[in-house]
C-alpha cells in the first residue's frame, strides 16, 4: 500500500471525463462552496462541508511528484519518499503509527503522479483531531533509520517487478522517454529500474528530498465531509502552524521543440495490438481555451458515439477500442490517443483514419448542437461523480496540484462553457501535427509496423 | 462505470454473479471432495431471488437514480462445451441495442445525459446497472425497459462481442498481469472439474462453441423473473417502482433450473502448479484451500477478525505484510481472504456484486523475485539457484500455522475487531455500493450485512475467534499456483519437491542492518517443512484450455 502509482497511461485517457464538470451552484461546477484558508506559513487549507454524516475524506496534496526529479540517478524518488513516509517519526514509530491507523479503522493511503505526491485517510469525522495529529507528526518530525531506509527500496523494486507484467506499462514507459528528451516527464513515476535498484543507496539524498519538498508552501489539506471550517482552519493552526517554510525551488529543463515524428515500439506476441498517438500538448491553465477545447474536440472525435468509434470499433470491427485525449498536467504533456486494433495488419490502416479525423477538425467546423451536448454530458457526468467526500476530495486535489487553487475546478468549467466550433478548429491546428507526433505501438513485429 | 474495461476489453465491469440455466447438469456431484466435516449456516440463496424481491434506498437528497438488476445466474452455470455463454449473453445485452433503437442509437441519445449502464457477470450472479441522473430518469427508463424486455441481439453486435471475448481468453488473461492470472489459474485448480473451474469469460475452445442462437435462448431460459432481483436507490418516485416492477415482471416466464455450486476439491498435501512464461521478472503466488463458511454464517465474523489480523487487503497491519514486505522487503504487498475479492490490485476497498456459495481461505503473495533477477542486481547473490518464491511460501504457510496453533491475544483481538467496525462503514460510502452490499446481503440471506457484521462483531470474543481458525484453516493441504519466468520454474520446483532449505538471499545492503532476531526467524522458515506432495510445471500456453 501506501504507494500505487496512479497508471498514467489511463489517466491519460480519463483525464478528460475527469477534468470537466460542473454542478449546480449558481454558475459554478463543484455545488458546494469551498473554504480555504492559508495559514502564515503557506500552507493552505481547503475545507469542502459535505452531507456524510458521521464521515470526513482528509486529503494531503504535496506539490511534487516524478516531475521534481531533476537529478540523474534519482527518478522514481518522489514515489519511493511517499513509501518512507510511512516509516515513522520519534514519537510514533512506524509501529504505533500503524496501530493508530487500524485503531482509527480509517481507508488511508497514498499515491504518487508525475506533478504530485497525495495522502489520505477517510474515517470517522469524530477522530479528525487525531488525524491532523499524527499527519502533522509526520510531516515535520519524519525519521527513519538507515536499515528502514534501504529495506523500504525492496517494496518499491517488488511494485516495478508487479507492474512490468503489463505490455501497456512496457509502452507507456518506452513512450514518454521517446517523446521527451530533456523535461522530466521523460521519466514515468515509478522511475528507471536501474534507478529503482540503486535506491538503497541514496539515504542521504532521501534527507535533502524531505528537507526541500515536505514543507508548506508545497503542500495544501483539503478536508471534506461532516465537519467546519472553522474546527479545520483551527486543528491546522493548531498542528501544522509551527511547520517552517523552506526555500527550494526546482530547475525543470524545458523541453525543446521537437520536429519529426518519433516512434516507441514494444515487440511483443500474442498480445492485441495497440496503437498510441501522442502529440505534444499544453500546459494546464484554468483561464486558457487550449485544454476545454482540446477535450470536447477529443470526445467528439473519439468517444463512444463519434464518427471513427462507429466506423472502425461498431461497423468495420478493425478496433476493439478508441479513445483519448489531453493529459492534465504543471508543464506541456501529451495528447494521447489510442487503440486497440483486432488485427495487426491494420495498425496503419487505424492511423491513417485517426490522422485523417484529426487533421479534418483543423478545416471542418463542429456541428455547433453536438459541442453543446457534449458540454452537457460533462456537466452530468461531473454532478453524478461527486457523490462521496472522497469523491469530492478527489476531484479538488487535482486542481491543487495543477494550479494550487481548488478553485480552478471552477474557473475551468467555465471556460469550458465558452468553447465554440472555431475554438475547436484553432486547437486542433495548432497542436495536431506530425512533427511534434510519437507513435507507440504493441505488436509482434521487431520494429513498429507503422509509419 | 465503464473506464478501464476498455482496454482489456472484456474486462467485466460490474461483476456479480448466480447461477443457474437448464442445460448445466445437476452438478454436486462433479466436485471432488468438500472440506465440510461441520456444516456451519448455509442459506439457498435461490431463495432470494424471484418475483417481489426488491431492495430499495430511497433518497430524496440524490441527483441520480441507479438501478440493478441481479440475476442468480452465474458462469456456473454455463452449459459444457460454451463456458463463457453467460458472460456472452450480458455483454450482448450491454452492448447490443433493443428492437427500436441499434446500440449506435441508444449512445447518441444518453451521450448529453452522461447516463450510462453496464453488465458484470461472476460465478453465480449477473448484475446489469443502470445509472442516470435525475433530471433525465423519464427519458432514460425505456432504454432500460427495451434492453430488458425486447434486446436486439444485433449479428453483427455479437461478431464484436465474441471477437473481443475470444481475445480475452486467447491473449489478455495471460499476458497483463501474473497476480490476476496466479489468481485465475488457482480458481481453475481448486475448482478442477467443476462448475466453477473456468473463468467468467470461459476458454479459449469453448467460447468459439457459443452462437447468438445460443445468447437468445440464455437470455430466455436463464435470465427471467423467476431469478432477479430488483435493487433501485436514489431519487425515484413510488409510481416509477411500480412502472419497474411491472416491467420486470414481464421477463420471461420460465423458471431456471440451477445448478448447485461447484465444491472447491480437496488438496492432498501441497500441491502446486508453477506456469511459465517468458520474460517475467518475479513470481506471482496465490494458495488456497476449501473453506465451507461464507458471509451467511455467524462464524463468519470471527475469521472477518482472524483475517483482518493476518493479512487485510491492502493494509500494512497484517502480520503477512509486515513480515514479508515491511520487514524483509520481498515484494509490494500481501494478504489474506476468507472470500472473493474481486480485482484486487485495482481497488483498496471491496466492491459488491460478487456474491459466492462456494468458498476457500487463500493467500495472495505479490511477485518477489526470481534467481535470474537477483544476481543480475547484486554481484553477491551469484550462486544462488531460485529467488525468493520458495522463502515467501514458506513465511506465509508458517504465520498461518501460527495463528492456528497459538491464536491471537486478547489485545490483538481487540484492535482488530475495533479497526474492522469501523473500517466496515467505509465499504458502502456511495449510493450505488450502498445498495449492491444490500443486495449481496440478501444473497446471503441476511438483511443488511454490513450492519450484521457490526453486531457480531461486538459480541465475539478471542476464544470464538480462535476455534474458528482452527476449524476452518488448514496449511497442510493447500493449493498453489505461481506464475514464474521460465528460468525459475524447475528449479523452484526441485526446491519444493524435495522441501530444500531456502536461506532468504538477501542483498547486503539489507542483510546487514537486519536486527538479530529477524535473522534467527529467517532460519526457521527457511527449514520449515511444507506438506509439498506434487509440483507440475505448465506452459503458459496450456492453461485455460
Amino acid at each position: 500500500m501506501k504507494n500505487k502509482i496512479v497508471a498514467l497511461l489511463l489517466l491519460l485517457l480519463f483525464a478528460v471525463s475527469m477534468v470537466m464538470a460542473q454542478g449546480t451552484q449558481k454558475d459554478k461546477i463543484l455545488p458546494y462552496p469551498i473554504h480555504q484558508k492559508q495559514l502564515p506559513n503557506g500552507l493552505n487549507v481547503v475545507t469542502v462541508p459535505y452531507n456524510s454524516p458521521g464521515i470526513a475524506a482528509f486529503y494531503i496534496v504535496v506539490r511534487a511528484g516524478s516531475r521534481e526529479e531533476v537529478e540523474k540517478g534519482k527518478t522514481g524518488f518522489a514515489h519511493f519518499f511517499e513509501h518512507m513516509m510511512f516509516r515513522g517519526t520519534d514519537k510514533y514509530s512506524k509501529e504505533a503509527y500503524g496501530d493508530i491507523m487500524k485503531e482509527m479503522g480509517a481507508a488511508a493511503n497514498a499515491n504518487t503522479s508525475i506533478d504530485r505526491t497525495v495522502y489520505h485517510m477517510t474515517g470517522n469525522a469524530d477522530m479528525l483531531d487525531k488525524m491532523f495529529e499524527i499527519e502533522a507528526d509526520r510531516f515535520q518530525n519524519l525519521k527513519y533509520s538507515v536499515h528502514d531506509f534501504k529495506t523500504e527500496a525492496g517494496a518499491v523494486k517488488g511494485e516495478y517487478t508487479k507492474n512490468s507484467a503489463s505490455p501497456y506499462q512496457q509502452l507507456y514507459e518506452k513512450l514518454v522517454s521517446t517523446a521527451f528528451t530533456k523535461h522530466t516527464y521523460a521519466h514515468t513515476t515509478m522511475g528507471f529500474f536501474e534507478d529503482v535498484v540503486d535506491m538503497p543507496n541514496q539515504y542521504d539524498y532521501s534527507l535533502t528530498f524531505f528537507d526541500r519538498f515536505y514543507r508548506p508552501e508545497y503542500t495544501t489539506i483539503v478536508v471534506v465531509g461532516d465537519v467546519t471550517p472553522d474546527k479545520v482552519n483551527t486543528l491546522a493552526q493548531q498542528y501544522f502552524g509551527n511547520w517552517k517554510p523552506g526555500s527550494y525551488k526546482p530547475n525543470i529543463a524545458t523541453e525543446p521543440k521537437q520536429t519529426a515524428t518519433r516512434y516507441a515500439h514494444v515487440p511483443q506476441q500474442g498480445f492485441p495490438p495497440y496503437l498510441t498517438l501522442a502529440f505534444k500538448g499544453p500546459a494546464f491553465s484554468d483561464k486558457g481555451k487550449d485544454l476545454p477545447a482540446l477535450s470536447i474536440l477529443s470526445t467528439i472525435l473519439f468517444s463512444q458515439n463519434s464518427e471513427l468509434y462507429r466506423k472502425l470499433v461498431v461497423q468495420e470491427q478493425k478496433a476493439r477500442f478508441i479513445g483519448g485525449g489531453p493529459q492534465f498536467s504543471r508543464d506541456p504533456n501529451l495528447i494521447s490517443f489510442s487503440a486497440s486494433v483486432v488485427n495487426a495488419n491494420d495498425l496503419q490502416y487505424v492511423k491513417d483514419e485517426m490522422m485523417r479525423v484529426l487533421n479534418d477538425a483543423k478545416t471542418k467546423p463542429i456541428d455547433a448542437k453536438k459541442i453543446e451536448e457534449t458540454k452537457t454530458r460533462i456537466k452530468y457526468s461531473f454532478a453524478m461523480s461527486m457523490d462521496s467526500p472522497d469523491a469530492i476530495a478527489n476531484s479538488l486535489a487535482q486542481y491543487i496540484w495543477l494550479s494550487g487553487n481548488p478553485e480552478s475546478i471552477n474557473n475551468m468549467y467555465a471556460v469550458f462553457d465558452t468553447i465554440t466550433a472555431k475554438d475547436l478548429m484553432d486547437a486542433a491546428k495548432k497542436y495536431i501535427s506530425p512533427a511534434t507526433l510519437t507513435v507507440g505501438t504493441i505488436a509482434p513485429a521487431e520494429k513498429s509496423p507503422v509509419k | 462505470m465503464k473506464r478501464i474495461a476498455a482496454y482489456i476489453v472484456p474486462v467485466a465491469l460490474f461483476a456479480a454473479s448466480c447461477t443457474k440455466q437448464p442445460q448445466a447438469s445437476q452438478q454436486t456431484t462433479d466436485t471432488a471432495t468438500t472440506t465440510t466435516e461441520t456444516a456451519p449456516i448455509t442459506f439457498d440463496a435461490n431463495t432470494a431471488f424471484g418475483p417481489n424481491k426488491i431492495v430499495e434506498l430511497q433518497n430524496p437528497q440524490s441527483n441520480k437514480v441507479i438501478i440493478k438488476l441481479m440475476f442468480k445466474n452465474g458462469s456456473m452455470s454455463d452449459p459444457k462445451g460454451k463456458e463463457g455463454l453467460t458472460y456472452t449473453t450480458a455483454q450482448m445485452i450491454a452492448n447490443s441495442g433493443t428492437k427500436n433503437m441499434t446500440i449506435t442509437q441508444i449512445k447518441d441519445k444518453i451521450y448529453p445525459w452522461a447516463a450510462g449502464y453496464g453488465a458484470g457477470t461472476d460465478k453465480e450472479v449477473t448484475t446489469f446497472t443502470f445509472v442516470v441522473h435525475r433530471d433525465f430518469l423519464n427519458d432514460f427508463y425505456p432504454i432500460v425497459r427495451g434492453l430488458m424486455l425486447e434486446p436486439a441481439f444485433a449479428e453483427d453486435d455479437f461478431k464484436r462481442v465474441i471477437s473481443n471475448q475470444q481475445n480475452f481468453v486467447d491473449q489478455v488473461i495471460r499476458a497483463s498481469s501474473d497476480e490476476e492470472y496466479s489468481k485465475k489459474a488457482l480458481e481453475d485448480l481448486l475448482f478442477r472439474g467443476t462448475n466453477y473451474q473456468h473463468v467468467v469469460e470461459g476458454t479459449s475452445a469453448s467460447v468459439k462453441n457459443i452462437t447468438l442462437e445460443d445468447v437468445k435462448n440464455h437470455w430466455r431460459n436463464a435470465f427471467t423473473r423467476n431469478n432477479v432481483m430488483i435493487g433501485v436507490a436514489g431519487n425515484y418516485s413510488a409510481d416509477f417502482l411500480n412502472k419497474l416492477k411491472a416491467d420486470v415482471a414481464q421477463l420471461s416466464e420460465v423458471t431456471p433450473k440451477i445448478p448447485a455450486a461447484g465444491q472447491p476439491n480437496k488438496p492432498n498435501g501441497v500441491q502446486v502448479e508453477i506456469i511459465k512464461k517468458n520474460d517475467a521478472l518475479g513470481s506471482a503466488i496465490f494458495t488456497g484451500t476449501p473453506m465451507p463458511v461464507t458471509r451467511s454464517a455467524d462464524d463468519f465474523a470471527a475469521l472477518m477478525v482472524a483475517n483482518s489480523f493476518l493479512g487485510e487487503h491492502r493494509k500494512s497491519y497484517g502480520k503477512l505484510y509486515d513480515k514479508i514486505r515491511t520487514t524483509r522487503s520481498m515484494n509490494y504487498g500481501d494478504y489474506s481472504y476468507i472470500e472473493w475479492y474481486d480485482n484486487g490490485g485495482s481497488f483498496q476497498l471491496p466492491n459488491p456484486g460478487v456474491p459466492r456459495t462456494s468458498n476457500y481461505f487463500a493467500l495472495w503473495i505479490r511477485p518477489v523475485q526470481i534467481g535470474e533477477g537477483l544476481k543480475q542486481q547484486y554481484p553477491e547473490l551469484k550462486d544462488i539457484t531460485v529467488g525468493h518464491a520458495h522463502f515467501a511460501l514458506r513465511l506465509a504457510m508458517r504465520e498461518v500455522d501460527n495463528l492456528i496453533k497459538n491464536g491471537m491475544t486478547q489485545a490483538e483481538f481487540e484492535l482488530t475487531r475495533k479497526f474492522l467496525r469501523s473500517y466496515m462503514k467505509l465499504y458502502a460510502q456511495t449510493e450505488e455500493k450502498q445498495l449492491g452490499f444490500m443486495m449481496d446481503s440478501r444473497f446471503y440471506g441476511r438483511e443488511d450485512y454490513l450492519k450484521e457484521m457490526y453486531q457480531l462483531l461486538a459480541n465475539l470474543t478471542v476464544d470464538q475467534v480462535n476455534q474458528a481458525v482452527k476449524k476452518y484453516w488448514d496449511i497442510q493441504n493447500m493449493f498453489v499456483t505461481i506464475v514464474t519466468d521460465d528460468s525459475e520454474a524447475e528449479p523452484l520446483k526441485q526446491a519444493l519437491l524435495s522441501n530444500t532449505p531456502s536461506p532468504m538471499s538477501y542483498s547486503n545492503l539489507v542483510k546487514e542492518g537486519l536486527p538479530k532476531e529477524v535473522l534467527a526467524e529467517d532460519d526457521i522458515i527457511a527449514n520449515y517443512k511444507l506438506n509439498v506432495k506434487d509440483v507440475k510445471i505448465v506452459d503458459s500456453k496450456d492453461t485455460f484450455k
